[in-house]
């Protein structure tokens, strides 16, 4: 038996490789991403090595609220300690040294006025101070002393480079405190790199750190390195017992560990999300598989048979398919695990391109990814193939006699009602994550939609035969014989046609979700603009929680004359009731005139420093009226109960969403000390046209190169566009899957030709032309492409509506269908079709006419 | 009966392989049909008979020396040229697999007609399927027409764009001898009655003696000629050769 397998293996070596290459593209996806999860995790978990490898203990204030966890990366949680601990801990024995530490935003604006870095989605922009003890300072001075005036920076060597600095410049940098001017001294580098993972960093002196970054008399932690000889944790031990309550002591070991662990956290949604790219491809891959093998199955039917017939064993027949599908599926797993190292490469190239940029160096290949591609390739592979192995099996030998054996092209009633069940059990599935109260919706929610697919693929069976009819019935007035020939071709195997088009069906499903969810997204946006805000400008820093704008910037706006009503937006990470969120805080009286969020009881005026504003739903789900209670915990200041003041009706402002509760300036003031207003919202005074109004507003923005002037227009532009570069990633990681289906059809075709050959000879010899053949070929692929894009577009517009109706209460008011952007994407999927069929069609054209009709 | 020539070989000469696997199928043949009459071509397996045919219908190509389609040269043709031929002025009717199973009966006989996106000559398409009698089959698909009724819509798919020539590979070999019968008369009826020219390939002496004409071939070459055969003229003639 195992002579046969590689026999057949090595006769119809053209099929299984491209059967191998599409489990090859599913392993090389899922090793590429991997590998870059894994690769930039090495990167950062070598940072911090090198970051903490001085420190042998670092003390640091209690946490207020634990914010582990993967959306909550960076987020602020414990207060700063007091200055005057330093010396308390200086003097703990054992202690050979102990420092103040500090880090906050700062950025530095180029000698070209523009500002360096961008930290809202690209490596943050630091300032700090200047560690005195070289043991706590990872970077180094190339050029220059370190800071002795409050007026005194070093800068990182990045950034000495892009924003074309030497040490006795004078530069602009942004800070909380607004932009200063400051001398710069000196240029430190990172080890041997001129800037740490293209972060930026300002250092200070201490208190200028204290002063611009932080607040006055105080420091995030402090960095300490033991007596020689002491361990690290015998260091700490003693610290603790010198310490205050309210503050607690971790060794250098820890503090790697949990930055590693933080970073690895962060990193993991990234993982998911490429992953969910990789079980994509690899699903549609295991289409291709179970295609090509029924098909190959079907046309041996009668070898099958013979060998049944001298005495092989059903189990034995099975095992020679499966063998067949471990060796394509072992090949293409090693193949795709070392294709994978360049599509890694090819994947972060991508990030840079769209934006996201990537901290990386070398690639990282781990035994995790070596064993996880092997496996799932081989697995997908054995198991895809599974089913038409046990077909084989169930050839009669009697088969063996019988003049053709054709693959049974009945609609099992099995079939259909296994699809239907599944079907069924997916949209069940789906909707109950979606809209059901369960622990884990996302997941949930990806097997409802992986069982839909499967079981409308299963289910396309009813549907090929009636829809290729009517997809091919324009084709015959426009290319005749031809035309009917194609839909004819389309038609006569359901089953195949249904297959065929299922990869295709799943590529264009969830590219038509992504497009329908997208344009719901900005018309929502675009809806509840239009329907609340009434400002006519906003300032934008394009930051969200780290960093953004002085709150000076707020406040000249406010003096400017021209300008009637402003209210600043700032964001900071709380535990509100139990929960860790977002809290938003707003100029309320400015507010007011600048947005109508629809208050529906009480009034935004009364949201003073221990006021509390809720969205509608919220309140009601969690029984909380005017007077109501709430506590909220901040990083500095710990629990505090603040009243519930107002209840408004919409779920976002000003195209922030998720806005399910706001408090006034006032509580951030009080709370959060790092303030920083993410976007300032303005309204022209009356009489005030939009070009006076907006001079105005940038000669007042005109020192903080951070600060974006939009109007009404621009802002909505510039908001809808935020979308676009996740959008792009996203068709790019589909592209994989629809390619992967481009090659199912290619292949279908090709077995389809070769168990057609009489047939086109015949039609040769009667006269058709090579070009018509080639047409004939092509049309079948367009039409195969036609109904499985027709099936993706129901199933995309099915997950796009439940998705948008489930978040509604995240602020999707407006369900749209973008015709043209669906009309688009079936032309492109005929294209696919088109460019599917174009090595089957020129081997059909180029067939031996003679041999054909003489095969016997 | 008219004179003049449907097709003819000049000096045809077919030779596969090379060197000391050389096998000459045709051994510079020499041979016209006249239009209007129903030549029948014999010979024992190996005796080149089919290549002789494939070649003058433009499926295969000659060594050397030419075939002519009326006066056509088809040396002279590129693939095109040569489809454009056999679709125009070659009736084909092979011994099994004539029929697209995606088609009709009328569909099928009409077939090369579309593919030349010409329309048929209704009347004349109304008396090749009465010559045939399939006016009730039309409908059919071919998986649900028996053999015979398959090679009779075979038969009237070959004359229905009224060719030049039709030729036909041993159409009766997957047919019963009554079935077989039935087709050999049909193609008589049309060489007779609607003035159609065909060339048979056969080994059967029965159906040899449909023809009007008999070549022999042997070894590549004509070896003798009958005109107006019996199945008995034609076996004895059969015997001379020792088969």
């Amino acid at each position: 038996m195992l002579r046969t397998t590689i026999r057949n293996l090595m006769a119809r070596k053209i099929r299984l490789v491209t059967t191998g290459i599409a489990v090859l593209l599913g392993v090389a996806f899922m090793s590429g991403s991997l590998t870059l999860t894994a690769t930039i995790t090495h990167t950062f978990d070598n940072l911090f090595v090198d970051v903490f490898a001085g420190t042998d203990a670092y003390v640091r204030g209690q946490e207020a609220f634990d914010a582990s966890g993967p959306g909550n990366f960076g987020a602020v949680t414990r207060p700063r300690v007091d200055a005057s601990l330093v010396s308390t801990v200086a003097a703990v024995p054992g202690v050979k040294a102990a420092e103040g530490n500090l880090t906050g935003y700062a950025q530095i604006v180029g000698k070209n006025g523009k500002a360096v870095g961008k930290p809202g989605n690209g490596p943050p922009t630091f300032g700090g101070n200047w560690p005195k003890v070289a043991a706590f300072n990872a970077y180094h001075l190339v050029a220059g002393h370190a800071p002795e005036a409050d007026d005194q920076i070093v800068i990182d060597a990045g950034s000495a480079d892009k924003g074309d600095y030497a040490a006795g410049d004078t530069a602009t940098v942004l800070t909380k405190a607004g932009p200063i001017q400051a001398q710069v001294v000196g240029v430190a580098k990172f080890g041997e790199v001129d800037s740490a993972l293209g972060s930026t960093f300002v250092f200070f002196t201490d208190r200028a750190a204290q002063r611009y970054l932080a607040t006055p008399g105080k420091y995030d932690g402090i960095s300490v390195v033991a007596e020689h000889g002491m361990s690290e944790s015998a260091v700490a031990e003693r610290i603790r017992a010198a310490l205050p309550t309210g503050t607690e002591v971790v060794t250098g070991a820890r503090m790697t560990k949990e930055n590693q662990d933080d970073v690895a956290q962060a990193l993991s949604f990234f993982g998911t999300f490429m992953n969910i790219f990789s079980i994509i491809a690899l699903f549609v891959g295991s289409f291709i598989i179970y295609n090509t093998f029924s098909i190959l199955v079907a046309q041996r039917s009668r070898e099958m048979a013979l060998l049944r017939a001298i005495g092989a064993s059903r189990r034995q027949v099975t095992n020679s398919v499966l063998l067949e599908a471990f060796v394509v599926g072992t090949l293409a797993a090693v193949l795709g695990l070392g294709a994978g190292i360049g599509v890694a490469a090819g994947l972060k190239a991508l990030l840079d391109v769209i934006g996201f940029d990537i901290p990386a160096t070398g690639m990282v290949l781990t035994g995790n990814t070596v064993i996880v591609s092997l496996v799932v390739g081989i697995v997908i592979s054995l198991v895809a193939a599974w089913f038409p192995a046990r077909r084989a099996a169930k050839v009669a030998p009697i088969a063996a006699m019988r003049d053709v054996a054709v693959e049974r092209a009945d609609r099992s009633r099995l079939r259909i009602g296994l699809g239907g069940l599944v079907t069924a059990l997916g949209v069940l599935a789906l909707l109950g994550g979606l809209f059901g109260d369960v622990s884990n919706p996302l997941r949930l929610v990806g097997l409802g939609a992986l069982l839909t697919m499967v079981g409308v693929a299963a289910l396309g069976v009813l549907f090929a035969r009636p829809a290729t009819r009517l997809l091919g019935a324009p084709l015959e007035r426009l290319r005749g014989v031809t035309g009917h020939l194609a839909r004819e071709n389309a038609m006569r195997n359901p089953r195949r046609t249904s297959t065929t088009a299922s990869a295709l069906m799943i590529g264009v499903a969830l590219v038509g979700f992504i497009t329908i969810f997208a344009s719901s997204a900005k018309a929502s946006l675009n809806k509840t603009f239009d329907d609340q805000f009434t400002g006519d400008f906003v300032v934008d820093s394009g930051t969200f929680g780290f960093g953004g704008l002085s709150p000076e910037l707020a406040t000249r706006l406010r003096d400017t004359p021209q300008v009637a009503a402003v209210s600043s937006h700032r964001i900071t990470s709380v535990e509100l009731d139990g929960a860790v969120t977002q809290l938003n805080g707003f100029d309320p009286v400015g507010l007011e005139r600048i947005a109508d969020i629809g208050i529906v009881q009480g009034k935004a005026a009364d949201l003073d420093a221990t006021g509390l504003a809720v969205q509608e739903k919220k309140a009601k789900d969690k029984h909380w009226t005017i007077g109501s209670k709430v506590p909220v915990t901040f990083a500095e200041t710990g629990t505090r109960e603040l009243t519930v003041r107002a209840i408004y009706r919409d779920h976002s402002v000003a195209g922030q969403p998720g806005l399910n509760e706001f408090v006034g300036l006032a509580v951030f003031e009080r709370n959060v000390p790092d303030a920083f207003d993410s976007q300032v919202y303005a309204t022209l005074a009356p009489g005030v046209s939009v070009t006076q109004g907006r001079a105005a507003i940038e000669a007042v923005t005109a020192n903080y190169p951070n600060a974006k002037v939009q109007d009404r227009e621009q802002y909505k532009k510039a908001q809808t566009a935020q979308i676009n570069p996740l959008l792009a990633l996203i068709y790019v990681l589909l592209l994989l899957a629809v390619i992967i289906a481009l090659l199912g059809i290619a292949n279908t075709l090709g077995l389809s030709i070769v168990e057609r050959t009489r047939e086109l000879g015949l039609l040769r010899a009667v006269g058709m032309t090579r070009r018509q053949m080639r047409s004939m070929i092509r049309w079948e692929s367009v039409l195969i492409a036609l109904f499985g894009t027709l099936g993706g577009l129901g199933v995309g517009l099915f997950f796009g509506w439940a998705l948008v109706h489930a978040l509604a209460d995240q602020g999707f008011n407006v369900f749209r269908i973008p015709v043209v952007s669906l009309a688009v994407i079936s032309i492109l999927a005929a294209l696919v079709g088109v460019v599917a069929a174009a090595v089957p069609a020129r081997r059909a054209a180029r067939l031996d006419v003679l041999r054909a009709i003489a095969t016997e | 009966m008219s004179t003049s020539t449907a097709a003819y070989t000049d000096k045809a000469r077919k030779v596969y392989g090379r060197g000391d696997t050389e096998v000459v199928a045709l051994d510079d043949v020499s041979i016209a049909f006249d239009a209007g009459q129903f030549t029948a071509i014999m010979g024992p397996s190996g005796s080149g008979k089919s290549t002789l045919m494939h070649c003058i219908a433009g499926l295969d190509e000659l060594t050397s020396g030419r075939a002519f389609i009326g006066d056509v040269d088809l040396s002279t043709l590129d693939d095109k040229a040569l489809t454009l031929i056999r679709r125009e002025k070659i009736g084909f009717i092979f011994q099994a697999f004539n029929l697209v199973p995606t088609l009709t009966a009328l569909e099928n006989i009409t077939l090369p007609l579309a593919l030349a996106g010409a329309d048929p000559d209704q009347q004349w398409l109304d008396t090749v399927v009465g010559t045939v009698g399939l006016a009730d089959r039309l409908r059919h698909r071919p998986s649900e027409l028996s053999g015979g009724q398959q090679q009779r819509v075979a038969v009237a798919r070959a004359l229905a764009s009224r060719p030049e020539i039709v030729f036909a590979d041993e159409p009766t070999g997957n047919l019963d001898s009554r079935a077989g019968t039935e087709i050999l008369a049909f193609m008589q009826k049309a060489v007779v009655e609607l003035e159609q020219t065909i060339v048979m390939v056969t080994h059967d002496p029965v159906s040899a003696s449909y023809a009007s004409r008999v070549i022999f071939l042997n070894d590549g070459r004509v070896v003798s000629e009958l005109t107006d055969p019996t199945p008995e003229s034609v076996l004895d003639r059969m015997k001379q050769f020792g088969e």
